[in-house]
């Protein structure tokens, strides 16, 4: 049985001041739209103009994230630990002696996480030369510091939210959805390599989005308690890809680095988003539905139910990305980056080969399995961040 | 073979292990030098590419012109749709010290032919020059054992960090503010916290491997010479087969001819270096050629076959044989041979070579001592008896001279033109260019002097083996030099 604190509980412990949101709420939100602004805009620096520095605007960016999430958080857990009358300091854990709020911890570790990826990349590019591509180990430790800023901020926003009512309650929860978003863009822009318009008709494809959407969507709609919650972080992602889409080609760029196989004028964005408003519009649908079963049952009805509505818009969509009628700027199918093969599958509007039967069942089971134990995963995530006090 | 080590950080020392090899075109020496006329001015290109591909090229130009406005660089592929298109150029830098000497660095991001756009203006209007480049993965750099324990360091409190946050998270974050976790938080916290150190380890052994396979992929993609593999076949026949270890998508059955032959075959014996001979194979098969040998004394020889793919890439395939004494055939065509002191009475001082008929070359070296990786002209003259400047000079095979620069432990080998160590072949790929680029094209008779931009790519010593034609006979001068660093 948890006891309380004799001592150092002040009177106004957990009462969150009805006001105005504290400001390491917004810095925490400003560094993850930074750093997910940067990703994008540095994997169209990468498309477009190739050659980059340090110091390029998009790199800012995403360091940026990492040095507010680290000062912010910082400062946070300092306060907390030092100043004796912090209202936080009953409202936090303690760790290697340090008191604070459990996602400024997180978010601390995202950001020295990334920091450590620096170094680490730069080795990588001398010894086996520049990675021209986002799946490689130190981008993907930048990844999780990354990701890991995000849960952060989603854990800094769930306490704050879980003691909170009224008009703040709800503004939490819109940030909080905002920033389940933002780890949707945050991972498909990770897979972005495997999820390329070519390979939407392979079941591949969605044994890839199966590893990573089931158990966004459910835990954060189950955590955010907002009967539309998975279906707001999937609208959240959706538009915000689409945004990138649609600003980053009004800006010049040109080539740095050669060979240059396919001429390019304008900063090339890297392409519509997945659909996955629906699967979540479902899965939110169903939760409503199903909010009394057992955990597995509703762990297999979800599983069954996502990737049955993703493929069933995703693979038609694919057939549209790949027509005459995609070939505009909302669907963003116009551009290529100036490395882009013109002969390769991409330029040309194709799939890659279908699989055989046997890889697509194996692959489709795959992803049903992976559906269904991540989703279950997810119930269990969502109900222990819904206790989140601190 | 750099891999990932047992803990991804904790052993990072242990993976960096060095490794290098020779560059593709000629052997350990990757630089290329090109003398020539960008338009009105006349430029020598020095272009160092990187030992990692993609990679950084360091580029070095001197303009023998003093109203050079502005130089400009930019990279491209020798061949195929990556050489239609041009990236914005680097403007070079030009010297603070020496206005004629601008540098600058260029991306090479894959493997292959390429080349570099040199283009100058001033108020002669503008020129531009092409040297084409050949840019391959040589090495593996290891990893400075400050940063390994830098990232060691972070390693081990981000592991414990994450341990820590997750056991706080099961500990205490689900109670209501002020409430102290009791034994029961306290021990779901410690189950928490080796669960979670079991899944990092977990992750980290993924990671290890995920590291390794990528190290083996790039290991793939270091540049692999082509071997050399050579018989003797009915007493003076030497057989030769073009073998491939495996590097890329490489074959050996598309070389183009490079001053009209496919190969360029020196061979030269070893350990004395005393005789050499240019040979020129004819192919007899997809990656099989022959040459009749002159007549050569029993021992061991090195070989070393200059060729050109059709794409521009430029490599020399490297052999040994051991032959009896052969009694062969006289040289005929394009081949020749020639003899010098063997290495162990090598004089680094001297510059005269004797040639025949009392002719003789003279090396117009300077008295300074030269050095590593710096640009040099080596300049040859032909002399008669007399001293006078030699008469019938003529052109071999479309040069006024050829040159090879040799390290005497044959970790070096440079087979270059007086317009530098560009294979013409690789030189007329490029588009709209001359297709006599390179060669010399003057009318009448070359002068008796020659000269070769080169530079030696480490310390040591060498011997450099100069062929002119004069008479209608190949002449062969042989001096030797010591490199200092």
């Amino acid at each position: 049985m948890a006891t309380s604190y004799a001592s150092s509980a002040p009177a106004s412990v957990g009462v969150v001041p009805a006001s105005r949101l504290p400001w390491y709420v917004w810095c925490s939100v400003a560094a993850v739209t930074s750093a997910m602004i940067g990703v994008l805009w540095d994997i169209s620096w990468h498309q477009s103009i190739g050659r980059d520095t340090f110091w390029t605007p998009a790199h800012l960016a995403i360091q940026f994230c990492g040095v507010l999430a680290g000062i912010s958080c910082g400062f946070l857990i300092l306060n907390t630990t030092f100043a004796q009358e912090s209202p936080l300091r009953a409202a936090s854990v303690r760790i290697w002696g340090f008191r604070g709020p459990l996602g400024a911890f997180i978010a601390a570790w995202g950001g020295i996480t990334m920091l450590t990826s620096a170094p680490f990349d730069n080795w990588w590019h001398a010894a086996y030369g520049l990675d021209v591509k986002i799946l490689s180990p130190p981008h993907m430790i930048l990844a999780a510091g990354m990701i890991a800023v995000q849960v952060g901020a989603l854990v800094l926003i769930l306490g704050y939210m879980n003691r909170a009512s009224g008009q703040q309650k709800a503004r939490l929860r819109a940030l909080f959805l905002y920033v389940g978003g933002m780890i949707l863009v945050a991972l498909t822009t990770v897979s972005l390599e495997l999820t390329s318009r070519v390979f939407m008709h392979s079941a591949h494809f969605y044994r890839v989005v199966a590893t990573f959407a089931p158990l966004v969507l459910v835990a954060v709609g189950r955590a955010s308690r907002f009967k539309w919650g998975a279906t707001a972080a999937a609208a959240t992602y959706m538009l915000f890809v689409m945004a990138m889409d649609w600003i980053l080609p009004l800006f010049p760029a040109v080539p740095k680095l050669g060979p240059v196989l396919y001429p390019v004028t304008h900063f090339v964005p890297s392409g519509f988003p997945m659909l996955l408003i629906v699967p979540a519009f479902a899965l939110d649908l169903l939760r409503q539905r199903t909010a009394k079963w057992g955990a597995w049952s509703q762990s297999l009805d979800s599983g069954v139910v996502f990737l049955g509505t993703f493929a069933a818009v995703q693979w038609p969509f694919g057939s549209f990305l790949m027509s005459p009628a995609a070939r505009n700027w909302f669907f963003s199918t116009i551009y290529f980056g100036y490395n882009t093969n013109p002969l390769g599958l991409y330029a040309r509007y194709q799939f890659v080969a279908p699989e055989t039967a046997a890889v697509f069942w194996r692959e489709t089971a795959l992803a049903l399995l992976l559906s269904v134990l991540l989703i279950r995963l997810a119930l269990a995530c969502g109900d222990r961040l819904q206790r989140i006090q601190r | 073979m750099k891999r990932a080590p047992a803990a991804v950080f904790s052993a990072m020392p242990l993976a960096a292990i060095f490794l290098a090899l020779p560059l593709a075109a000629h052997v350990g020496s990757p630089d290329v030098f090109y003398e020539g006329e960008a338009g009105p001015y006349h430029l020598l290109v020095t272009i160092r590419p990187p030992q990692v591909i993609p990679g950084v090229a360091q580029i070095e130009i001197r303009s023998s012109s003093r109203d050079v406005r502005q130089v400009r660089i930019v990279p491209l592929r020798l061949t195929g749709p990556g050489a239609l298109n041009a990236p914005v150029p680097d403007v070079a830098q030009r010297s603070t010290d020496d206005p004629q000497f601008y540098t600058g660095s260029l991306w090479l991001m894959n493997t292959g032919a390429w080349q570099v756009w040199v283009q100058v203006d001033g108020p002669q209007g503008p020129g531009t020059l092409s040297v084409p480049v050949p840019a391959a993965a040589t090495r593996v750099l290891p990893m400075q054992k400050s940063l390994a324990a830098i990232l060691v360091v972070l390693g081990l409190v981000l592991f414990i960090g994450l341990v820590s946050i997750i056991g706080a998270a099961s500990r205490e974050a689900q109670l209501e503010p002020g409430v102290k976790p009791d034994l029961q938080h306290v021990r779901r916290s410690r189950i928490a916290m080796g669960a979670t150190a079991v899944v990092l380890l977990g992750a980290l052994w993924l990671g290890r491997m995920w590291w390794n396979s990528e190290a083996d992929g790039y290991l793939g993609k270091i540049y692999k010479p082509l071997e050399l593999k050579a018989t003797v076949e009915d007493g003076s026949r030497l057989a030769l087969r073009l073998n491939d270890p495996g590097w890329l998508n490489r074959r050996t059955d598309d070389l183009l001819p490079d001053h009209g032959h496919l190969m360029h075959l020196y061979v030269i014996r070893i350990p004395a270096m005393d005789l050499v001979w240019h040979l020129h194979p004819a192919r007899t098969g997809d990656d099989t050629f022959a040459q009749p040998l002159p007549s050569m004394p029993a021992g061991r020889y090195a070989l070393y076959g200059d060729v050109v793919h059709e794409n521009g890439f430029s490599e020399t395939a490297v052999g040994e044989i051991e032959v009896a004494a052969i009694s062969g055939k006289p040289l005929q065509g394009d081949d020749a041979g020639g003899a010098a002191a063997p290495l162990v009475k090598a004089d680094y001082n001297s510059v005269v070579a004797p040639l025949s008929e009392g002719y003789r070359m003279i090396w117009e070296r300077g008295p300074m001592p030269y050095r590593a990786r710096q640009p040099y002209e080596f300049r040859f003259r032909v002399q008669d008896s007399q001293g006078r400047p030699a008469e019938g000079m003529e052109l071999y095979m479309g040069m006024q001279g050829h040159a090879a620069f040799v390290r005497t432990d044959r970790s070096v080998f440079a087979h270059t033109h007086p317009s530098g160590s560009v294979p013409m072949a690789a030189l007329g790929l490029i588009a709209d260019s001359n297709p006599h680029a390179g060669h010399n094209m003057m009318h009448g008779e070359p002068p008796a002097v020659v000269s070769f931009p080169y530079g030696f790519p480490k310390p040591g010593d060498y011997r450099i083996f100069v062929q002119v034609k004069r008479a209608g006979k190949v002449e062969t001068g042989i001096f030797d030099a010591r490199v200092e660093n």
